[in-house]
């Protein structure tokens, strides 16, 4: 794991799009060593060379055209991590805010680690959600790739718990660069308006 | 320990794909396709028992189109047409239990207990299997044992760091399951064999009862909708004969696993393996901590409002997060387990007891002392309790004993025997004894072991009793020799002294010596937490003084301390004005700062005149971009511990800028967003009533009825559970609600928020501030 952009990740999730202070930095020292201590990441995935049902629309479609398969995965970092940011959140808010950025961020860089021996020829992932696709399509990705055995479940208001995972699929036989074109909070975004994104380039 | 070896099936699901049997609810084939499913359980009857086509099969997870008791009955006689035992296979809920999800101990009770009731005249016995929550296998062994007298195995699923999905380790899940009753424990599914090797060795070291081995046949690969695996027989066979050797009984196949695999296993039917007896030991634990009560153990005391005129407030008050951070405070300051007591008159101790144990669980991951004269409020203490809980207390009266015992069994706890009975404390230390000998005795009748039972000797005043501190301490070596550990409430010698922590250090050096194992005490002491410390050192138990040398190096001595200072405040520089001190976030300093303020001005000249224009200049900067969300949080957390001095002063005249409620709405369990806006609502001198997340619709109504606050604000992070919020706010208006309604959160903008009925749309915390000033406070 590149360590570099896991701090850049956790800024970004707090908010940053400068340079961080100090007081932040050292909170985040103390505190990312725990939820590391904390997190038990997994991951489960399913590899399609037939297109899944709920995948046969847009905005998936588009996205996936030109792949020649696809890898739908669902990754978490358990529950200990939800109960740790909790604890921390007692002891003051901020910390659990940091707490909360550190594991979104960690989620992201172990999740983008393990999807490194799917090969270069490989689009980011993307996750039901982004731009305009229905979020309650979780459900099939988890179902897929019988993501209760690493321990997710979806709440009956379609939320995946643990609270730190995510659902999600990589075509395969492509490359495609995120952009903000999907994202919904584009119109609000403190990035956009400094000509700067939220994600790694 | 010599026992047989039993040979369980394999793999279930994995034998439907690969007779190209697809069926999204499998255990509804027993009904639609029996005859598949027979001749799967046929394959496999070269094994000893049969499991049951039923793992999903409960109300909470089943979605199939039949009456649970009828796919129940038919995937009982399926299984029997194998001509072996069965044993009905009982999977988790597939629901996320409180406290990272919704899902209630009571409910999955519920549903395992439907289970047991409608199956136990049919089956032979139970295999709870692929559990990764502690406390959701603890209400299914619980609802089992209730109906059943039938042998009941129990396994659940670990990683390669041995730990279950929520972190609970082979020890802890084997310590709970022992004193639970099940008949056989261990792990099925997770890894292939050879990676269970860990987890297996460590059951071993710890089990009294047969342990269970069904691992997968290795890591399953998906591709195109089949799931393959790639262990061979022999890749699987290698590693479970030497499982054998090491003393696991029971065998069987979990994921992928087919009958020529289970063929292979079923050679050692019945011949015999030894099996390993440990040492019982006294052993205490929360889902993800285990205690073993050896040596000296710290449990804090603080978490019991008697003589604590806070604690008793905040119980009275139902302020469950002070009990919190009392936890909190106490496992840093080194406590290793904690005592829990929430007796005050007029409180229903039950119902207070079931709550504050949920959330000093939630807390702090330290083991429990559940304490109360009361046999409901331990009930309720203990019932959902993920572990093995420490129960406090029975004494040597048989009526007291009669009321606590089966709970203490029921639950697998450990229980503290008071050596008092109803002619009260006697004098001498023989007396003392001979009252333990009693207790252990009558807990042996209700099944408890002795080393699930811990004596305390009592304690009586120095001042008072002065002769009979002695017999306290020459108890404590009597009854060490009954193989029973020892436990203390340590400060009352010292009442009615002076300088009681003196006296208290002193006591705890010679109990220690006396054979004490548990002080019960208050760690935030350190002075007596450095007491144990050091006889840590001087027993031998703190090998080569490693710990108590990485405390205490550098450390100036015999210059009493308290405890040590926390991590916040130790890479910056001191500011010098409490304007300086919420403009930079400096929350550890605001205190000091806004009292020195105090000496010169009065209070409201504080808010007016420092904290306001110091917010004002956080937001500006915060607006201009060149300070960020958690430098906004940090100026707020510390302007909000400096209105909590001011608040002190303002004598409660209602002087504040009143009441807001907040709540992250039903479905939804992202509370960041709003725990931001509390805290700076309160940076502001509000008033927050915090309903939390996932707040029924009802608890809305209810608490804006109640509090009747300047405004209500809601969040939802979720397109799922806007809807949710919209029903909030229509329940509002349905009760004559006329208050003002905020909506925020990630998915919500001004146009949904109008949609859903809200008043108003804010975009971020300071935003809210701003609007409830301009619109509803018509500054």
């Amino acid at each position: 794991m590149n360590s570099f952009d896991l701090e850049k990740g956790i800024l970004t999730y707090l908010g940053f799009h400068g340079e961080a202070n100090e007081e932040t930095r050292a909170r985040i020292k103390d505190i990312l060593p725990r939820v590391i201590a904390a997190a038990r990441f997994r991951r489960s995935e399913g590899r399609f060379t037939a297109l899944p049902f709920f995948l046969q629309r847009e905005p998936y479609l588009k996205f996936l055209s030109g792949c020649h398969s696809v890898v739908l995965e669902a990754v978490t970092l358990g529950g200990e991590v939800d109960l740790l940011i909790r604890r921390i959140s007692k002891e003051d808010m901020l910390s659990g805010f940091v707490a909360d950025a550190c594991a979104s961020a960690l989620l992201e860089a172990y999740a983008d680690d393990a999807e490194e021996p799917l090969g270069e020829e490989r689009t980011y992932r993307f996750c039901p959600g982004y731009g305009g696709s229905d979020v309650r399509d979780v459900r099939y990705i988890l179902e897929s790739v019988k993501a209760e055995k690493i321990g997710i479940t979806l709440s009956e208001s379609g939320l995946m718990l643990p609270q730190k995972s995510m659902a999600g699929f990589v075509g395969l036989g492509k490359q495609a660069r995120k952009t903000c074109g999907e994202c919904m909070l584009k119109e609000h975004c403190a990035y956009r308006k400094e000509g700067k994104v939220c994600f790694a380039k | 320990m010599l026992r047989k070896v039993t040979v369980f099936d394999g793999g279930f699901g994995s034998e439907l794909e690969r007779r190209g049997v697809l069926a999204p609810v499998p255990e509804d084939l027993n009904l639609t396709d029996a005859e598949t499913v027979r001749a799967i359980h046929r394959a496999y009857a070269m094994a000893d028992i049969i499991s049951t086509n039923s793992f999903g099969l409960n109300r909470i997870k089943y979605r199939g189109k039949f009456a649970i008791e009828e796919v129940a009955k038919a995937a009982i006689s399926n299984a029997r047409t194998a001509g072996k035992k069965v044993f009905f296979d009982v999977g988790p809920t597939g629901g996320m239990m409180q406290p990272l999800g919704t899902l209630t101990f009571e409910e999955a009770y519920a549903a395992f207990s439907e289970v047991a009731q409608l199956t136990k005249d049919d089956v032979d016995g139970y295999i709870v299997e692929t559990f990764s929550d502690l406390k959701e296998l603890k209400a299914c062994v619980l609802a089992l044992r209730e109906q059943t007298k039938k042998p009941i195995y129990a396994t659940m699923t670990f990683d390669r760091t041995c730990r279950t999905l929520n972190g609970t380790t082979p020890e802890i899940a084997a310590a709970l399951l022992e004193n639970l009753g099940v008949d056989a424990l261990g792990v099925n599914c997770s890894l292939g064999p050879k990676e269970l090797k860990p987890v297996i060795e460590r059951f071993l070291a710890v089990a009294h009862v047969p342990v269970i081995v069904q691992p997968n046949r290795g890591l399953p690969q998906l591709i195109d909708g089949k799931t393959q695996y790639t262990l061979t027989v022999e890749d699987f066979m290698a590693p479970m004969r030497e499982f054998l050797k090491m003393g696991v009984s029971i065998v069987g196949g979990c994921c992928g696993t087919t009958p020529e695999f289970i063929a292979e296993l079923a050679k050692y039917s019945g011949q015999e393996v030894e099996q390993p007896e440990p040492e019982y030991q006294t052993v205490v634990t929360s889902s993800t901590r285990l205690v073993t009560i050896d040596g000296a153990r710290i449990c804090g005391e603080r978490l019991n409002p008697t003589g604590k005129k806070k604690l008793k407030e905040a119980l009275l008050k139902g302020d469950i997060d002070y009990l919190a951070r009392e936890a909190i405070s106490q496992e840093e300051a080194g406590a290793e387990l904690l005592d829990l007591n929430v007796g005050v008159p007029g409180l229903d101790e039950p119902a207070v007891m079931e709550r504050a144990a949920l959330c000093v669980q939630e807390a702090t991951d330290l083991p429990l002392q559940i304490d109360s004269s009361d046999p409901a409020a331990i009930e309720a203490g203990v019932r959902s309790y993920a572990g093995v809980p420490l129960i406090n207390s029975v004494n040597g009266e048989g009526k007291v004993m009669d009321a606590v015992f089966p709970i203490v069994k029921k639950y697998g706890a450990v229980v503290l025997g008071l050596t008092m009975d109803g002619k009260g404390v006697p004098r001498t230390a023989e007396e003392r004894l001979k009252i333990a000998e009693r207790i252990i005795a009558r807990a042996a009748e209700y099944g408890i072991p002795r080393h699930r039972v811990m004596i305390d000797t009592l304690v009586l005043t120095a001042s008072a009793e002065q002769p009979l501190v002695k017999e306290t301490l020459k108890a404590l070596t009597l009854v060490r020799k009954l193989g029973v550990k020892t436990a203390l409430g340590v400060s009352n010698v010292s009442f009615g002294l002076p300088d009681r922590p003196r006296l208290n250090r002193v006591f705890l050096a010679a109990a220690l010596q006396a054979g004490l194992n548990m002080p019960i005490m208050n760690p935030m002491d350190g002075e007596m937490a450095g007491t144990i410390y050091a006889f840590r050192v001087l027993s031998g138990e703190d090998m080569g003084a490693e710990d108590y040398i990485s405390r205490y190096a550098g450390a100036v001595p015999s210059v009493p301390t308290a405890t040590a200072p926390k991590a916040e405040s130790a890479n910056a520089s001191p500011v010098a004005t409490l304007y300086e001190a919420v403009r930079r976030g400096r929350k550890g300093e605001a205190r000091a700062l806004t009292e020195e303020e105090l000496r010169e001005k009065q209070p409201m000249d504080v808010v007016n005149g420092v904290l306001i224009p110091a917010l004002e200049e956080v937001g500006r900067l915060y607006d201009a971009g060149t300070l960020y969300l958690p430098q906004l949080i940090a100026a707020a957390e510390a302007a909000k511990e400096a209105f909590a001095v001011l608040q002190e002063k303002f004598e409660r005249t209602g002087e504040g800028r009143g009441k807001v409620v907040l709540a992250t709405v039903k479905g939804d369990v992202h509370d960041i967003g709003k725990n931001i806006c509390k805290v700076v609502l309160e940076s502001y001198g509000f008033e927050v009533v915090d309903l939390g997340k996932d707040v029924p619709i009802e608890r809305v109504v209810e608490a804006v009825l109640r509090e009747q606050p300047l405004c209500v604000g809601l969040s939802a992070l979720m397109t799922t559970t806007v809807p949710s919020m919209k029903a909030t706010i229509e329940a509002l208006r349905a009760a004559g609600c006329t208050l003002p309604v905020f909506a925020g959160g990630a998915v919500l903008n001004a146009e949904v928020a109008k949609e859903i009925g809200a008043d108003f749309y804010t975009a971020s915390a300071l935003e809210l501030v701003k609007t409830i000033e301009r619109e509803v406070l018509g500054k």
